[in-house]
C-alpha cells in the first residue's frame, strides 16, 4: 500500500486496508505549524475587526438582526459585550498559536467564532465559514502533541505522531473549498464574459504598475479560466508530491495576487496557511533543519503490531466523518433542486463555495398596506438596517423576506391593524440592466420562511451581462468625452 | 389632476433627452482622471459662485438690521434665495471639505451652513431669548442653531408663538411671552446677521478650501492615485463623488420628500411642516437645484451640463445605456417638479398629493439606478458601505 506521500506501508491483512491507512502515524510537525498559523490568524483577524471598528459597525450598529434558518434562538448579546468577544478571540488565537490548554482553547474558538458568524446573515463570507469549518475538525485533532506549551507542562502529552485520518479530514475540506470553488466558476458569465472580474477590473486601472494591463479585456479572460483551472485543478497538483512545490508557489502568487487587487482581507492568508495541509508530514523539522545547517531530525515511529478491531467509539467516529464528508460535498449541490440561477435566487448560495461568482446590488423599498384602512407607506431599509445590512438584504430573497416579516410585526404592533408587505425590489447582476428580483404583487408578510423553492422569486435576467471597454483612451479624440 | 398630469408628459416630451453637447476631444489621459479633474474644477466653481451670494447676505442681513423696513427686509430675503439657490446645488455635490469628517477629506462645512435635516426651532427661540447669539463661542455652538434653516425662520417668519414646549425654560419662566413684537423682531434681525456673517466665513473657508492658491483640494482630488495621501486610488475619488450624489437619496427622496409625503415618520395624510422649507416657501426650487447639482456630477459641469461627468466613465466603458436611462430620470424628476404650479411644494401637498408622488417616483427611479446599474458597472460601493473584508 502506498500512501499520499509515497510510503510504503506496512501490510495489515485482518482489517480493511482503509482502516489501518487511517490510523497509521504521520509526522505531527505539519499539522502543529498549520495550528500555529491558524491561531496567528485568527488573532490578527480578531485586532483587525477590533482596530477598524468593525465591531461597533457589524454588531453594535444594528437594530435587527437577520438570523440563519433554524438558529432564530441565537441571542444576541448585549453590543457592549462584543469587543470583549473579540478579545477574547484574540487571546484564544494566540493560545492556539501557542498550544496551550489547547482542548479548552480550540473548543472555545470554535464556539465563538461560530457564534459572531451565526449572529448575522449579513456577516456571512465563505472564509469565515471556513475557519469555522477548520476549528471545528481541530476539536477533534489533537495538534497540541508537539510544538505547544502543552506538550511543555504535560510530558505524558507528548507524541509526534498522529494517526492519518487527522490530515485526511484536513486536506479533504480544503480541496473541497477549492473544487468547489473552480466549479462554481464553470458558467457563461465567468467564461464566456469573464464577468465579474471584467467589471472588478477595468475599476483598478489606476493602479500603479498593473492598472494599464487590467484594461486589457484579455487579462480578465485570462485571468477568468486562469482562476477556474487554478481553483478545480490545485488540488491534485498539491497531492502529487512532485508537483507539489510548484503547486505551492502557484498558491502564493494566485493569492497575493487576488490580495492585492480585491478587497478581501484575510481570505489569501487563510487559503495559503490551509493549502499547507497538503505539504508532507514532517516538512518543519527538515526545514528547521536546513536552516540550523543540520541533517534533518528523524522521528522514531511508533511501534505497533496489527491494527485492532475498529472499536464501536472508532465505528462511530468513523461514521460521523463520513455523514461530515457527504454533508460538505451535498450541502454545495443542494442549488440544484431549486432551479435556475443561484446567483440571481440565490437559494443554496451560502455554505457552496461560490467564492467572487457575482457583483450584485440592488435597491428595495418596502409598500406597507394597513389592512383595514388601506393607508400605505413606503420604508426603505435603511429605517431598520445598516447600509452593509440593507447592501446585503437587498439582493438575497431570503433576507428580503425576514425584513419583511420585521416590517409587518413592527407595524402591526403600531396599528393594531393587520398589514400587508410587498417588495419593490431591482437587482443589478454582473452588469445586466437591473431587473424586479422578486413579485412587486405578492404579500411577503403572508409568505413563510423556509428551505422550499420561494415562488415569489422572479426569474432571472436572460441576456448576457455587460462586456465593459477600457476608459483609458489610446489617442486623441478617444471615446466618452 | 388631470391638467397636472398633461403638464408632465408635455414637459417630459419637451425635455432634452438628447444626448448632451459634445466637448472637445480630449487625448491621451484617462477619462476617470479627467472626470475628476472636471469636478474638482466644478466644485471650486460652485463654490466660488456661492462666495460672493453669501457675502451679500451678509451685508443685506447687517443693513437689515441697521436700519430696518420694508425694503432692506425685502433686500434680505432676496439675498437669501440667491443663495439658497446655489447652496442647493453643492448640496447634492458634497466632496472633501466640505463633507463629514468621516470622509476622504472632510472637514464639515456643509453642516455649519446647511444642517438640514437637524433643525430645532425651540433653539433658535431659545437662543433669541437669551441673545446667545452675541456669545464668543456662538459660531462653534450647535449646527442647529445657525445656517441657513435658522436664517430662513429669522428672515421670514413673523408669527408670534414659540415652538418650545411647556418645559422649556423660556416657556416655563415666561421669558418668551415677555418680549415685546418689536424686541423680538429686533433680535432676529441681530441673530440673522450674525448667522449670516457666519455663513460667509464658512463660504469663505470652503473656497480657500478648494482654491489652488491656499488649501488646494482641487489637485488632491484631481490627482487621485497613487502617492496621494486622501485618494490613493481613482477608484476612491470616484467613490467618494458617488457618495456626494447619493444626497438625492438620503436627503432628497427620504427626507425632502416621503417625509412630507407621509411615506414615513408621518401620522397624518400629509406633513407639509416635514417639508425642508418652512419659512420661505422654497421646498420645490431646493429640489431644482440639488437636481442641478447632481447633473453637474452625473453629467458634466459645463454649459447645458457638457464637459467630463460621471455619463462619460459610463459611455467610455461601454455602458452608455446606463449613463441615457440616468439622464432620462433626471429629467423625468424635474419634469414633476415643473409640473406642480405652485411655488412650493406646500400647496400641492394638500391639494394634489399626488403631483408631489410622482416627483417622489421620479426621485426614486434616480436611486433605483444609483443603487443598482450604476455602481455595479463601475464596481463602486454604496454610501457609508464597511470597507471591509469580501469573497
Amino acid at each position: 500500500m502506498t500512501d499520499a506521500e509515497g510510503r510504503e506501508g506496512t501490510p495489515r491483512e485482518s482489517y480493511p486496508r482503509v482502516w489501518s491507512w487511517l490510523l497509521a502515524p504521520r509526522d505531527i510537525a505539519a499539522l502543529a505549524v498549520f495550528r500555529m498559523a491558524l491561531g496567528a490568524i485568527i488573532a490578527v483577524s480578531a485586532v483587525r475587526f477590533l482596530t477598524y471598528g468593525w465591531v461597533d459597525v457589524l454588531f453594535a450598529r444594528p437594530r435587527f438582526r437577520f438570523t440563519y434558518w433554524g438558529f432564530g434562538w441565537l441571542p444576541a448579546l448585549p453590543s457592549t459585550w462584543m469587543p470583549a468577544l473579540f478579545v477574547a478571540l484574540g487571546v484564544l488565537g494566540v493560545l492556539l498559536m501557542l498550544g496551550l490548554f489547547y482542548r479548552v482553547t480550540v473548543a472555545l474558538l470554535f464556539a465563538v467564532f461560530a457564534y459572531v458568524q451565526l449572529v448575522d446573515v449579513t456577516n456571512y463570507l465563505n472564509h469565515y465559514y471556513l475557519v469555522s469549518l477548520l476549528l471545528g475538525l481541530l476539536c477533534f485533532i489533537p495538534a497540541h502533541r508537539a510544538f505547544s506549551l502543552d506538550a511543555l507542562r504535560e510530558p505524558a502529552l507528548r507524541s509526534d505522531w498522529l494517526p492519518t485520518w487527522c490530515t485526511v479530514l484536513l486536506r479533504f475540506q480544503v480541496a473541497v473549498v477549492y473544487v468547489y470553488a473552480g466549479l462554481a466558476k464553470v458558467t457563461t458569465d465567468w467564461l464566456v464574459h469573464a464577468q465579474p472580474l471584467n467589471i472588478w477590473l477595468a475599476a483598478r486601472t489606476g493602479l500603479p504598475w498593473v492598472g494599464p494591463l487590467l484594461e486589457q479585456r484579455w487579462v480578465a479572460y485570462a485571468a477568468a479560466w486562469g482562476g477556474m483551472l487554478f481553483d478545480t485543478t490545485i488540488v491534485l497538483f498539491l497531492l502529487w508530491r512532485r508537483t507539489r512545490p510548484f503547486a505551492y508557489v502557484v498558491v502564493l502568487g494566485f493569492h497575493t495576487v487576488t490580495f492585492v487587487l480585491f478587497p478581501i482581507g484575510m481570505f489569501p492568508f487563510i487559503m495559503v496557511t490551509a493549502a499547507m495541509v497538503f505539504f508532507e508530514p514532517s516538512w518543519p523539522r527538515r526545514l528547521l533543519a536546513r536552516l540550523r545547517r543540520r541533517p534533518s531530525e528523524t522521528v522514531a515511529s511508533p511501534t505497533h503490531g496489527a491494527v485492532p478491531a475498529p472499536s464501536w467509539r472508532g465505528r462511530v467516529a468513523l461514521g460521523a466523518a463520513l455523514v461530515y464528508a457527504f454533508l460538505q460535498v451535498a450541502l454545495p449541490l443542494r442549488t440544484h433542486a431549486y432551479g435556475g440561477n443561484v446567483l440571481w435566487h440565490e437559494q443554496g448560495m451560502r455554505f457552496s463555495w461560490r467564492v467572487m461568482t457575482r457583483e450584485k446590488n440592488g435597491s428595495a423599498t418596502f409598500m406597507v398596506r394597513d389592512g383595514v384602512t388601506g393607508r400605505e407607506w413606503h420604508v426603505v431599509p435603511s429605517q431598520y438596517l445598516t447600509r452593509l445590512q440593507e447592501r446585503e438584504m437587498a439582493v438575497q430573497p431570503d433576507l428580503i423576506l425576514q425584513l419583511a416579516h420585521h416590517i409587518a410585526r413592527d407595524f402591526e404592533a403600531t396599528t393594531h391593524h393587520p398589514v400587508e408587505v410587498r417588495a419593490d425590489v431591482r437587482v443589478s447582476l454582473n452588469g445586466r440592466m437591473s431587473e424586479p428580483l422578486v413579485d412587486p404583487t405578492v404579500d411577503l408578510a403572508k409568505e413563510e420562511d423556509g428551505l422550499g423553492a420561494k415562488a415569489w422569486i422572479l426569474p432571472s435576467p436572460e441576456g448576457p451581462p455587460i462586456h465593459l471597454r477600457p476608459t483609458r483612451t489610446a489617442r486623441a479624440g478617444g471615446p466618452g468625452v | 389632476m388631470g391638467v397636472l398630469s398633461l403638464t408632465t408628459v408635455l414637459c417630459l416630451a419637451c425635455s432634452d433627452t438628447k444626448p448632451k453637447p459634445p466637448s472637445p476631444p480630449v487625448g491621451g489621459e484617462d477619462v476617470r482622471a479627467q472626470v475628476l479633474s472636471a469636478t474638482s474644477d466644478c466644485i471650486l466653481g460652485t463654490a466660488r459662485e456661492f462666495l460672493p451670494k453669501a457675502q451679500a447676505l451678509r451685508d443685506a442681513t447687517a443693513a437689515l438690521r441697521d436700519a430696518p423696513d420694508a425694503a432692506t427686509q425685502a433686500a434680505a430675503r432676496a439675498a437669501f434665495h440667491e443663495a439658497m439657490d446655489t447652496w442647493q446645488v453643492m448640496e447634492a455635490i458634497q466632496i472633501g471639505p466640505a463633507a463629514p469628517r468621516s470622509t476622504p477629506g472632510g472637514q464639515e462645512i456643509r453642516d455649519n451652513i446647511h444642517s438640514f435635516p437637524l433643525y430645532n426651532r425651540c433653539s433658535i427661540e431659545e437662543q433669541l431669548v437669551s441673545k446667545g447669539y452675541e456669545a464668543p463661542g456662538f459660531a462653534t455652538s450647535l449646527v442647529t442653531r445657525r445656517g441657513f434653516l435658522a436664517l430662513e425662520y429669522l428672515l421670514f417668519y413673523e408669527g408670534a408663538e414659540t415652538a418650545c414646549g411647556a418645559n422649556s425654560v423660556i416657556v416655563a419662566n415666561g421669558t418668551w411671552a415677555a418680549l415685546s413684537a418689536d424686541e423680538r423682531a429686533a433680535r432676529k434681525r441681530a441673530y440673522a446677521a450674525v448667522v449670516a456673517a457666519d455663513v460667509s466665513t464658512r463660504a469663505q473657508t470652503l473656497v480657500d478650501a478648494w482654491a489652488p492658491e491656499s488649501g488646494n483640494f482641487v489637485k488632491t482630488l484631481s490627482t487621485a492615485g497613487a502617492g496621494n495621501a486622501v485618494f490613493p486610488t481613482t477608484q476612491v475619488a470616484l467613490n467618494t463623488m458617488s457618495d456626494a450624489i447619493f444626497y438625492v437619496e438620503r436627503e432628497g427622496k427620504d427626507q425632502k420628500l416621503a417625509r412630507p409625503l407621509a411615506l414615513r415618520d408621518c401620522s397624518s395624510d400629509v406633513c407639509p411642516e416635514l417639508l425642508e422649507s418652512q419659512f420661505a416657501g422654497r421646498s420645490k426650487k431646493n429640489l431644482r437645484q440639488n437636481l442641478v447639482g447632481f447633473r453637474r456630477v452625473m453629467d458634466g459641469c459645463g454649459p447645458d451640463f457638457s464637459g467630463p461627468g460621471f455619463d462619460d466613465v459610463l459611455t467610455a466603458a461601454g455602458a452608455e445605456t446606463v449613463a441615457t436611462r440616468m439622464r432620462e430620470q433626471v429629467l423625468a424628476a424635474d419634469a414633476a417638479l415643473v409640473a406642480i404650479e405652485e411655488d412650493d411644494l406646500k400647496q400641492a401637498l394638500v391639494q394634489d398629493k399626488a403631483s408631489v408622488q410622482q416627483v417622489y417616483n421620479g426621485f426614486k427611479g434616480i436611486t433605483d439606478l444609483l443603487k443598482t446599474d450604476f455602481i455595479t458597472t463601475l464596481d463602486l460601493e454604496p454610501p457609508a458601505g464597511l470597507e471591509g473584508d469580501n469573497d
